[in-house]
């Protein structure tokens, strides 16, 4: 049988959310596999985790989402990441039991150990892709992935001409979709070789990552951007004007990264996600970092001074104004 | 201590011009030097002015105006500056051009002890070219790199910083890094070091020279091609509110 291999990662001891959400959207390719062609279209979805053990839980959530296989590489050495371990490691696996695609999460670490991995297999990878699908071409499945590039100005669609074609794809683009589906193959591929004394040692590691607030439950955001900072006092304004109306704060991270606003409220790619039902855009320009983390909201307004500012592109009301005087006024009216 | 600094230029991805077919108008393009292999640059000459015995070579792989950047970089202080030139080399992706940089460096400086690169290139941003050549040479790498605090013949020291994920490793020689930092020094070269940098010359290589069949680079030898480039489209229909704005907020403030 075809066979596509997701790469999983634990996350403070259990599975990544990213990893659900890779195997669902492997398991929408084994589906539209079906809907292309009519021959060989059989996909098994094997996830695959380095580590030295692993959650039941976590097992069968892989298996709801969509993984038909899921296999433990399981060594005490892998409790710690060291990319050429895990290299070592995946290999020892991946050997014995190849497959025609591999996908990673464009995670940190995932984007350190994906090339490693795909330059010793001498085959190609497409980084940090938004899109996946499969394609016809010469009458084959090709894994079509997509991905932004010139500073995502350009979407580029890459396809690989060796094997096994490789992805990283970007955490959050895909949605973990959960069935009944409870039970699946469990492969416990224990290593049997010694390691190599470690050229790299690791001499402290400290997390310095700041609380995030959570976005997932909010209904209406009030975001600011650096458009704010011609007047600085706008920011506490809009901060105050959501405690007033029940709405949640927002910031981009250029203003966080300026000390405008705390680390606490940054949406967008390293900071927060949201799908609230209205996200209000206060002087945001709209990078695509910042649009990685509202872009599927369900209502997108914008005031920005800049009529061809990019985060009207995501927008469903676009207002040109200077959003501080929008700020000022609905603040006088809130207050008085 | 021998130091490797691999360089690239990179169209001004702040001022991009398109074609009215929506394509790239790459020959309006104005090229610079990769931030981020500047700070790499940056990183090898505070190095170099901190300890006794360091070497710098420069590699670029481009066109013939690639050797603008290495001529900055002699004169930032690279005592040996080689391009990788081939027409055959165009549209290389990152496993191949990580390949010819390896072979490169293997070849023109076996006796390497420091391979330091930017961690992004402004262009394609993959982050994946440093590990490809990291794992050619079969050397590791540190990535996300914010501080190199010590550095000898022996050995590393290198800090990570993965989104306040703070890591500091020791690396043996032979390794490379990757930095996504500015340096804290930065030398800015002067006139004499211009004059200098005009004695030493700039090495070229093709293909040929390394050995690589013109079936192995470029688009020909690469494992990936580009199927398609689109302009992004949202899929939005933006309606715009031209009066009454503030009311109109402050509606959907209050009633979503």
């Amino acid at each position: 049988m075809r066979k596509i291999a997701v790469y999983c990662e634990k996350e403070n001891n259990v599975l990544s959310e990213t990893s659900y959400e890779l195997i669902s959207k492997a398991l929408e390719l084994k589906k539209s596999a079906k809907e292309l062609t009519t021959e060989n279209n059989d996909f098994l979805i094997e996830a695959i985790v380095l580590s030295n053990s692993i959650d039941a839980n976590d097992v069968q959530k892989a298996y709801q989402a969509g993984c038909d296989r899921f296999v433990l590489v399981k060594d005490n050495n892998l409790d710690i990441f060291i990319q050429t371990v895990f290299l070592e490691a995946f290999m020892d696996y991946f050997y014995q039991n190849p497959s025609e695609i591999i996908i990673f999460p464009a995670t940190p670490k995932g984007r350190i150990l994906a090339p490693r991995i795909t330059t010793k297999l001498h085959t190609g990878l497409v980084a940090d892709c938004t899109n996946l699908e499969f394609i016809l071409k010469d009458n084959e499945l090709k894994l079509a992935p997509t991905r932004p590039t010139f500073g995502a100005e350009l979407m580029a669609t890459i396809l690989s001409k060796s094997f096994p074609q490789c992805a990283t794809i970007r955490p959050k683009v895909f949605k973990a979709k959960f069935d009944n589906q409870t039970k699946g193959d469990f492969i416990e591929h224990i290593l049997k070789y010694s390691y190599d004394e470690a050229r790299l040692k690791i001499l402290s590691s400290i997390n310095e990552k700041t609380g995030i607030s959570d976005y997932s439950d909010a209904k209406i955001i009030l975001s600011a951007g650096y458009g704010l900072a011609s007047d600085k006092s706008s920011y506490d304004k809009l901060k105050k004007i959501s405690e007033i109306t029940g709405a949640k704060f927002g910031a981009t991270r250029k203003v966080v990264d300026l000390g405008y606003v705390g680390k606490e409220y940054q949406i967008g790619q390293t900071g927060a996600y949201t799908e609230a039902d209205v996200y209000i855009a206060f002087g945001i320009s709209g990078a695509i970092q910042h649009i990685a983390g509202m872009k599927n909201c369900k209502k997108i307004i914008s005031i920005n001074s800049d009529t061809d500012a990019e985060i009207f592109k995501y927008s469903d009301y676009k207002i040109v104004a200077d959003a501080n005087e929008i700020i000022n006024q609905i603040y006088s009216k809130l207050t008085s | 201590m021998n130091i490797v600094v691999c360089i690239k230029q990179v169209p001004d991805v702040t001022d991009i011009k398109w074609t009215k077919e929506n394509n790239l108008d790459r020959s309006n393009m104005l090229s610079k030097l990769n931030t981020l292999d500047e700070c790499a640059l940056d990183y090898a000459v505070d190095i170099m002015q901190r300890y006794k015995n360091v070497t710098i070579t420069a590699y670029s792989m481009g066109p013939s105006q690639a050797s603008e950047a290495l001529e900055y970089a002699v004169a930032k202080g690279a005592s040996r500056a080689i391009l990788l030139s081939d027409k055959l080399f165009s549209g290389s992706d990152t496993y191949i051009t990580a390949k010819i940089l390896a072979i490169a460096i293997r070849k023109y400086t076996p006796d390497f002890d420091l391979i330091l690169t930017g961690q992004a290139a402004a262009d394609g941003d993959t982050e994946q070219t440093h590990i490809s050549i990291a794992q050619t040479l079969d050397v590791i790498d540190a990535t996300s790199v914010t501080d190199i605090p010590n550095a000898d013949k022996h050995r590393v020291i290198a800090v990570q910083n993965i989104g306040g994920e703070v890591n500091t490793y020791e690396l043996k020689t032979p390794c490379l890094i990757a930095v996504k930092k500015q340096c804290k020094t930065k030398y800015t070269p002067n006139i004499e070091d211009y004059i200098r940098a005009q004695n030493i010359k700039i090495e070229t290589y093709n293909a040929e020279d390394l050995g690589f069949d013109k079936k192995e680079v470029g688009i020909q030898g690469s494992p990936t091609m580009v199927a398609k480039a689109f302009r992004p489209v949202t899929e939005k229909n933006t309606v715009e509110i031209t009066e009454n704005k503030t009311e109109k907020i402050l509606e959907f403030l209050l009633e979503g």
